[in-house]
């Protein structure tokens, strides 16, 4: 009988269930999302060329792990909170209190292992879809990687039953140990509020020097490399102390004193509303310094994976100066140069005797022949041109790629024009091209590569040309830019749900007050901006401490990568509309659990 | 003399015309002048809340008419209600309903910030009520820190800070120290008399409903009787109150 009311008290209550359950299959799904990377060995070293990966992926097991058990915690207060009052009735009747902690358990591990189930066949699909979206937005090669990973699958299987059999327990021991009427009346428990104006300062001050210290070590290990393995762990530990602090108050400073303005708070809503934050940050100090870690941890990879992006452009420029060449150009490859968006057009003649290679020496006076550098201390690649390329040897070595393979190791002559005329030997002519873009042009590019190995068979192997420099860079980095895309999009999609719960679960509690807002005369429209602002601080108040944290934090990549601030909107704009996508739902659920 | 409160046969029915459906009020007529102190009283199902909530414009009546200071409010779309709470009507809830992260001060300032009134005028307005009700102590206390006396004069001062027209109590006294609950209902008739306040109270508590002068019996969503209090002593309109609910319930 028992049973049967509990199943009901569920059907009464589906919308706040969908919630509950949609919450625990998207932590799932992303779980399993994560461990289709992480567990997939093969794939891990085939795409990355630092050991160091398999670390960092353990490493942020051991975080998404972390935050999955913050995460089903949240969710669990979500669903005792809508239950104890029903439980506590039961009692009330009668029930004796092993049966209902019995129940309970059973309750909280069945919407676990359901959820856990769905999510996963949902993380399979999910994988698939994010993946392929990845590779193609970002032209990337990523070899070994399946959406469907059975050791993957396993583990979220394992890891989830063993946090809701834990999250199980809890509740049967919390139903069993609290008293009936706690539980009735849970609801209408007073608040405490707690007054400290000088603990607060000095925290504030605190936490702000914490932060700097935390900053200035990222940036000094950026510059001193030798550092780096003392910066690290200091920078972590002052900056997550210093996040703490600062949320809690100098945030709370910030309300004090709106507060205390009363031009502003004394108009509508507005003090309840900044009196409403000032009570949830207190409440919500440690979620929002974790949210503002993760948040920074999950930007910071997706932009260090950007970054690796950029790299490749730098270090292909670096290899070649020409974007194409051309041996003998036949009707067809010169009808795809035409398509091109051309900067300068070179073309040579070389003759060889079997043992040397012999230019014509004007040729270089008419038209100066490119090359490119790497300055080995900056690693930032530049290009010049020469009219002497006998007396460079990176221009020499420019050349010596233009020439088909087995004439690249021959020793190489400039000669006048008159004794270049004398000399019997095959002629072959080179069309060397710069266009505007490397980029831009690549599809063309790429076409007129794949034309050439078809003509002479032995460039496949040899390559030489830009466009095999290229693909070969490209595939070293994708996978690395692969790893910081998703880790940082779990992560994200993570701690944005975290953060939703959190506030969702603490909605039950509101219903009452802004039903006596709305009774004593305020419109809807109003109460609906108010949630909206209220809402709108929780999740920016992480937001924008989190960029800061990578704005400060990509100064450590300052020597590994190439101008690491480069294209920096493009990852950032990509996490803020996936962040305010979670904004825009939360406040709808909100909406929808405390209006009418 | 205009009238603060004018009811004419209004009748509420719950469930659509095709369900079961129940009618919580039947042909009400009542009204209320300038400066009365009113007590509705009846048992619970009676439909006291339902008439409350039709007063205050949380509920709309399936039909009749409900005029408050001359304004028909059956006819006003739901931002015209919330505009009409805010000005006309003062509550005063059972459970006080303060909000508890806001101190006493800024739980009375509410109404006037809500109306967007000059920040100016709100403390004058804020430290008048307060000093009439003797709330002056307490003003930067939060509600946990004070007791349940004092929470219901803080509700109070927050029902009657913006001058409405009327001021509803839901059972004010229901969760109040039988002092506690004496000090309220004198507050209550002070502010009547002194201000000339209008008051509403519905309660099936007879002493709460003694310090009203005239009270109106409900019951099965009929007014059924009414008694006024004329020249008698508290103690005796206490005691007719007794014999009316003995003999109204028969």
């Amino acid at each position: 009988m028992l049973n049967k009311l509990a199943l009901s008290g569920i059907r009464h209550r589906i919308r706040d269930y969908s919630v509950l359950f949609s919450g625990l299959m998207i932590a799932s799904a992303i779980f399993y999302m994560f461990m289709s990377l992480a567990t997939n060995q093969t794939f891990l070293s085939s795409n990355s060329p630092a050991a160091a990966t398999s670390f960092i992926f353990g490493f942020g097991i051991v975080l998404l792990a972390i935050i999955t058990i913050v995460y089903v915690n949240y969710a669990n207060t979500f669903l005792l909170s809508m239950r104890q009052k029903e439980y506590g009735m039961f009692m009330m009747l009668g029930a004796k209190s092993s049966k209902i902690s019995r129940m309970i358990f059973v309750e909280t591990f069945t919407i676990g292992a359901i959820s856990t189930v769905i999510g996963s066949i949902i993380g399979i699909f999910a994988t698939g879809l994010v993946s392929r979206w990845i590779i193609s937005a970002m032209d990337m090669q990523v070899k070994h990687f399946n959406s469907f990973y059975l050791p993957a699958l396993l583990w979220t299987f394992v890891f989830f039953i063993v946090i809701f059999m834990f999250s199980a327990i809890r509740n049967s021991i919390s139903l069993r140990r609290s008293k009936v009427l706690t539980l009735l009346k849970r609801d209408s428990q007073p608040v405490k509020i707690k007054r400290n104006g000088v603990l607060k300062s000095i925290q504030a001050v605190l936490g702000l020097i914490l932060l700097a210290i935390g900053y200035f070590a990222l940036w000094y290990a950026g510059t001193n490399p030798g550092f780096i393995y003392l910066g690290i762990p200091v920078a972590l530990v002052t900056i997550v102390l210093g996040t703490y602090l600062t949320i809690n108050s100098f945030v709370t400073a910030v309300i004090v004193m709106l507060k205390r303005n009363t031009n502003y708070s004394q108009k509508g809503l507005n003090n309840f509303t900044l009196s409403q934050l000032s009570f949830r940050i207190n409440d919500y100090t440690k979620i929002l310094s974790m949210v503002s870690m993760m948040f920074a941890l999950a930007l910071g990879a997706i932009t260090v994976g950007l970054g690796f992006n950029n790299q490749i452009d730098n270090v292909v420029n670096g290899q070649n100066y020409y974007d194409v060449q051309v041996i003998n150009p036949d009707a067809a490859q010169q009808k795809r140069m035409k398509s091109l968006s051309i900067k300068t057009k070179d073309v040579y003649n070389y003759k060889t005797d079997g043992k040397k290679v012999y230019y014509r020496a004007s040729e270089f006076k008419k038209q100066p022949v490119g090359y490119s550098q790497i300055d080995t201390k900056t690693m930032i690649s530049s290009t010049k041109t020469t009219n002497n390329p006998s007396k460079n040897t990176n221009a020499g070595y420019e050349l010596m790629n233009t020439r088909l393979p087995d004439q690249r190791t021959m020793e190489v002559g400039f000669v006048s024009d008159s004794a270049y005329a004398a000399m019997n030997g095959k002629e072959t002519t080179t069309v060397l091209v710069k266009t505007n873009s490397f980029k831009n042009n690549l599809a063309t590019i790429k076409s007129i590569s794949k034309a050439e190995i078809k003509r002479y068979p032995a460039l496949k192997n040899a390559g030489g040309d830009k466009y095999s420099a290229y693909t070969l860079i490209n595939g070293f980095f994708s996978g690395l830019e692969f790893m910081g895309f998703f880790l940082g999009i779990a992560f994200l999609a993570m701690l944005a749900s975290c953060l939703m719960f959190k506030i969702l679960s603490g909605a039950n509690g509101d219903v009452k007050r802004y039903n006596m807002l709305y009774k004593i005369g305020t419109k809807q429209k109003v109460l609906r901006t108010t949630i909206n602002k209220e809402i709108a601080v929780l999740f920016s108040v992480p937001a924008i401490l989190g960029i800061i944290h990578v704005l400060m934090g990509l100064q450590l990549f300052t020597k590994i990568l190439y101008k690491p601030y480069a294209n920096i909107e493009i990852p950032f704009a990509i996490f803020i509309v996936l962040y305010l996508g979670y904004y825009f739902l939360t406040r709808y659920l909100y909406k929808k659990i405390v209006l009418k | 003399m205009q009238k603060i409160v004018e009811v004419q046969n209004v009748e509420k029915i719950y469930g659509k015309a095709s369900e079961k459906q129940f009618k919580a009020l039947s042909d009400v007529n009542f009204e209320v002048k300038p400066g009365e102190f009113v007590g509705i009283m009846g048992a619970s199902g009676s439909g006291k809340t339902t008439l409350l909530n039709i007063l205050s414009t949380l509920d709309t009546p399936t039909s009749g008419q409900v005029k408050i200071a001359g304004e028909d409010i059956t006819k006003l779309n739901n931002n015209q209600m919330a505009d009409f709470r805010a000005n006309k009507i003062g509550f005063i809830f059972q459970d006080f309903n303060l909000l508890e992260n806001l101190t006493a001060y800024e739980n009375i300032a509410l109404p006037l910030a809500l109306q967007n009134r000059p920040v100016k005028t709100i403390k004058p307005a804020v430290m008048s009520i307060a000093e009439k009700l003797g709330l002056e102590e307490i003003l930067n206390h939060y509600p946990t820190e004070l007791s349940g006396g004092q929470k219901q004069r803080v509700a109070a001062a927050r029902a009657l800070v913006h001058e409405p027209s009327i001021v509803f109590g839901d059972e004010p006294t229901g969760a109040l120290d039988s002092k506690s609950a004496r000090a309220l209902m004198d507050t209550l008739t002070k502010i009547n008399r002194e201000d000339n306040v209008s008051i509403l109270l519905v309660t099936h508590d007879p002493f709460s409903a003694s310090f009203c002068d005239r009270i109106l019996f409900i019951k099965d969503g009929e007014i059924g009787q009414e008694l006024k209090k004329e020249d008698v002593s508290r103690a005796e309109y206490y005691q007719e109150i007794l014999d009316s609910l003995g003999t109204f319930a028969e």
